[in-house]
C-alpha cells in the first residue's frame, strides 16, 4: 500500500474579520469571534497500491489539490488519516524556492536541495540538467533575466532528476507550450514504467485518461467513485448519477432578433444516455434539440444550426439543405440533429440556432452563439475535428 | 518537538539547511557593489560613535574599551539580526511553506545559519582589532565557544518563538524592535556592570544575554575564567528558551500553510 486515506476530512474557517495582529487580537477578546466553516473535504476514503497511478478529477472547487496538500504533509486533516510509504515529492508548482537574483547554477543547487536530492547528487547532474532546459549559454546568468519559459524549462528538468516513491502532480500540465506538455508526458511515463506511483490532479482529462490505470472522482468535497479511469471519466462528462438535471436558462443574453412568429424557446444538447448535457466525448452520438413555440400557422419555416469554434465557423447546416421538409407547423415541439458520432474533437463549441420563413426572406427568430458545449478528447490525436482515418503502410518488394 | 528523531530528521535536512542559509547570505551582499564590507562597516561606524561618545563623554574607564565594545556590540548584533531575520522566516517565504513539505523548523534554523555567517564576518574584524590592539587572550578563550553555542541556541529558541507567532500576528515584528532596543541599553554593551550599585546586579544579570555577553569578554579579553553558576545558569536559559520555542512552534505549526 503506497498511499491509504481513511475517512479523511478537511475544514476551514474563516473568519468574519480577519484579525492578523496581537492588537487586534486583544480588543477582540470582548466580542467572540465568527467563523464561516468550509467543509472541503468530506469522508474521503481510497488506497493506492504501489506502482498505480491515479488520477483525481472534479470540478473546480471539488478538494482536489486540498487533498493532494494533505497528502503532502503540507495541510493537516481535520479528521481521518492518511498514511504514505516511502518518499513523496510534490510536484505543485514548479520552482519553489527559485531566487531571481542567483545565477541558474546556483538555483538548480537551491532548487534541487528543496525538492531532495542530495549534494552529490546535483554536482553530478548540474549539467545534464542545464542541457536538457537548453540553457547552456545561460548557466551563469542571474534568474531574474530570464523569460518565463526559460525559468519553466529549468524548474521542470530540475524536478524530475528526483527519485520519489510516490509522485503528488497538480496541474504542473497546464503551463507550457504543447512541445512541454509532451516532454512532461514522457517523464511521467519514464516515472510508471520505474515503479513510482503517481497521484494526478488534472483537469485535461485526455491526459488523466492517457496516464492513469485507476480514477477517483470528487464533487463538492465527496468522493462520488473510484475506480477504473475511463469508466470514472464517463461518470463524470455524463454525470451519471445525477437524477436531477439542473435547468440553468441557457442565458440572459440578448435573444436575438426576427419578428418571433415562431420563437425558438431553448436548445439542448443530448448524450447517449438520452439526457440533456453540454458535455460530450468526441466520437458519441450526439443530438441538438430545438425547442420552438409557433404563434401562427407557418408553412414549412426552415431551423438553421451553426458551430462555431472560437471565431472559426466550423459547420452550418438546415432543414432545407439536408432535405428535411417542415410541413406546416403550429404551436410548439422540437426539432433534433442527430449525430451517430461527433466529429468534433476537442474544445468548447458555441452554437447559433435560428428559424427562417422557406425563402430565407423573414427571419422569425435568431440566437446569435447563445448555446455552448464542451467535447473531451478521449484519444491522443491533436486539433478540433475527429477525422476516422486509419494508416495502412505498403512496402515496396 | 525536539526529541532525538527530530534532531536525526534534521540531520537528514543539513543538506537543505545549509543550502538554504548560504544562498541567504549570498543574497544579502549579492547586489551591492562592495559586497558584505557593507556588513563589517554598520558595526565598525557604530563603534566609533559609541566609542567617541561613552569613552570621552561619559568617561567610561575600562581596560581595552574599544574591544570591550566591539565584542559587545557584535554580540548582540547577532541576537538582533538572528531574531529579526527569523521572524520572516515563515511568513517570508510562502511558497516553501504551501508548495512543499520538510520540518519548518529548517526554514528557522536556516536563518539563524544565515545570521551567523554574517556574525563570523565580523568576528574576522574583531580578530584583527585584538591584533592591532595587541591583545592575546588566554587559555579562558577555550571557554568561547561554548558560550557562543549558548547564545545560539537562545538565538534559535527566541527565532523559533517569534517566527511562529508572526504568522498569526503581525505586529509580533514590532513589539520585538522594541524589546531589542531596550534590550541593547538594558544589557552591559556599553557599560560593565561594575556601573550599577552591588546592590542591583543580580537583577541586571538575570538577563542571560548579559551573562554571556559579560562572561566572553572575561574570558577573551581579561582572562578571566566563567563562574560555574553563571555558566550553568546561561545554559538552563539557552535550553528553556529552546524547548519554549519548540513547545510554541510545534503547537502553531499545523496551521501555517492555512494562515500565511
Amino acid at each position: 500500500m503506497a498511499v491509504k486515506v481513511e475517512h479523511l476530512w478537511k475544514t476551514f474557517q474563516i473568519p468574519h474579520e480577519q484579525r492578523t495582529t496581537l492588537f487586534e487580537n486583544l480588543v477582540g477578546l470582548m466580542k467572540p469571534k465568527q467563523y464561516e466553516t468550509f467543509t472541503v473535504l468530506k469522508d474521503v476514503s481510497f488506497e493506492v497500491e504501489e506502482g498505480e497511478c491515479v488520477g483525481i478529477i472534479g470540478d473546480n472547487g471539488s478538494g482536489k489539490s486540498t487533498l493532494l496538500k494533505i497528502i503532502a504533509n503540507i495541510l493537516r486533516p481535520s479528521r481521518g488519516t492518511v498514511k504514505v510509504e516511502g518518499k513523496i515529492t510534490p510536484f505543485l508548482e514548479l520552482g519553489v524556492g527559485f531566487q531571481p537574483d542567483l545565477t541558474v547554477r546556483e538555483n538548480i543547487g537551491v532548487y534541487g536541495t528543496v525538492m531532495g536530492l542530495s549534494r552529490k547528487e546535483i554536482t553530478d547532474r548540474a549539467d545534464e540538467v542545464i542541457d536538457f532546459a537548453g540553457l547552456r549559454k545561460f548557466e551563469d546568468t542571474k534568474l531574474k533575466n530570464l523569460s518565463s519559459g526559460m525559468q519553466v524549462r529549468l524548474a521542470f528538468s530540475t524536478a524530475v532528476q528526483t527519485d520519489p516513491d510516490v509522485l503528488l502532480v497538480d496541474e504542473v500540465l497546464a503551463v507550457g507550450d504543447m512541445e512541454f506538455q509532451q516532454k512532461c508526458f514522457q517523464v511521467f511515463e519514464k516515472y510508471r514504467k520505474k515503479g513510482v506511483t503517481i497521484l494526478f490532479v488534472s483537469h485535461d482529462l485526455g491526459a488523466v485518461r492517457r496516464l492513469c490505470d485507476k480514477t477517483l472522482l470528487l464533487r463538492n468535497g465527496e468522493r462520488i467513485d473510484f475506480g477504473d479511469t475511463n469508466r470514472i471519466i464517463d461518470k463524470y462528462i455524463y454525470k451519471l448519477e445525477d437524477n436531477a438535471k439542473e435547468d440553468a436558462p441557457a442565458a440572459e443574453k440578448e435573444t436575438g432578433w426576427g419578428n418571433k412568429l415562431i420563437e425558438i424557446s431553448s436548445l439542448k444538447f443530448i448524450d447517449k444516455c438520452g439526457k440533456e448535457n453540454d458535455n460530450f466525448i468526441s466520437g458519441d452520438p450526439f443530438i441538438a434539440r430545438i425547442f420552438f413555440q409557433a404563434h401562427e400557422r407557418i408553412e414549412s419555416p426552415v431551423f438553421g444550426i451553426i458551430f462555431y469554434y472560437q471565431e472559426t465557423y466550423c459547420y452550418g447546416t438546415t432543414t432545407k439543405f439536408k432535405g428535411c421538409d417542415t410541413g406546416m407547423i403550429e404551436g410548439s415541439g422540437h426539432v433534433d440533429l442527430h449525430l451517430d458520432s461527433l466529429p468534433l474533437l476537442q474544445g468548447r463549441f458555441e452554437v447559433t440556432v435560428a428559424i427562417a420563413s422557406s425563402d430565407y426572406k423573414t427571419n422569425y427568430d435568431w440566437h446569435d452563439r447563445l448555446y455552448s458545449f464542451n467535447v473531451h478528447n478521449p484519444t491522443e490525436d491533436l486539433g478540433i475535428i475527429a477525422m476516422d482515418g486509419i494508416w495502412m503502410l505498403q512496402k515496396d518488394a | 518537538m525536539l526529541t532525538a528523531n527530530h534532531i536525526h530528521e534534521l540531520y537528514r535536512y543539513r543538506d537543505l539547511i545549509l543550502r538554504l542559509a548560504w544562498s541567504d547570505f549570498k543574497l544579502r551582499y549579492k547586489s551591492s557593489a562592495l559586497g558584505f564590507f557593507w556588513s563589517l562597516l554598520e558595526p565598525l561606524l557604530m563603534l566609533v560613535v559609541l566609542y567617541v561618545v561613552f569613552s570621552n563623554l561619559m568617561r567610561i574607564q575600562v581596560e581595552h574599551y574599544q574591544l570591550f565594545l566591539l565584542l559587545g556590540i557584535i554580540l548582540w548584533n547577532f541576537l538582533d539580526r538572528g531574531t529579526s531575520m527569523s521572524i520572516w522566516g515563515i511568513i517570508g517565504k510562502p511558497s516553501l511553506v504551501q508548495k512543499v513539505y520538510f520540518p519548518r523548523d529548517i526554514l528557522v534554523i536556516s536563518t539563524c545559519i544565515t545570521a551567523l555567517m554574517m556574525t563570523a564576518l565580523e568576528f574576522v574584524v574583531f580578530i584583527i582589532f585584538m591584533v592591532i590592539f595587541r591583545v592575546m587572550p588566554g587559555w579562558t578563550v577555550t571557554y568561547f565557544p561554548i558560550l557562543f553555542i549558548f547564545e545560539f541556541l537562545i538565538i534559535l529558541g527566541l527565532s523559533m518563538t517569534l517566527s511562529a507567532l508572526n504568522v498569526y500576528f503581525r505586529d509580533v515584528q514590532f513589539i520585538w524592535r522594541f524589546v531589542v532596543q531596550v534590550g541593547f541599553f538594558a544589557t552591559p554593551i556599553l557599560y560593565p556592570i561594575t556601573i550599577f550599585p552591588e546592590n542591583v546586579r543580580w537583577i541586571v544579570m538575570l538577563n542571560p544575554m548579559a551573562q554571556i555577553i559579560t562572561m566572553m569578554r572575561d574570558c577573551t579579553l581579561y582572562g578571566i575564567p566563567p563562574d560555574l553558576l553563571n555558566l550553568a545558569y546561561a545554559a538552563i536559559c539557552a535550553l528553556a528558551l529552546l524547548l519554549l520555542g519548540y513547545a510554541i512552534f510545534d503547537r502553531l505549526e499545523p496551521k501555517f500553510a492555512e494562515a500565511i
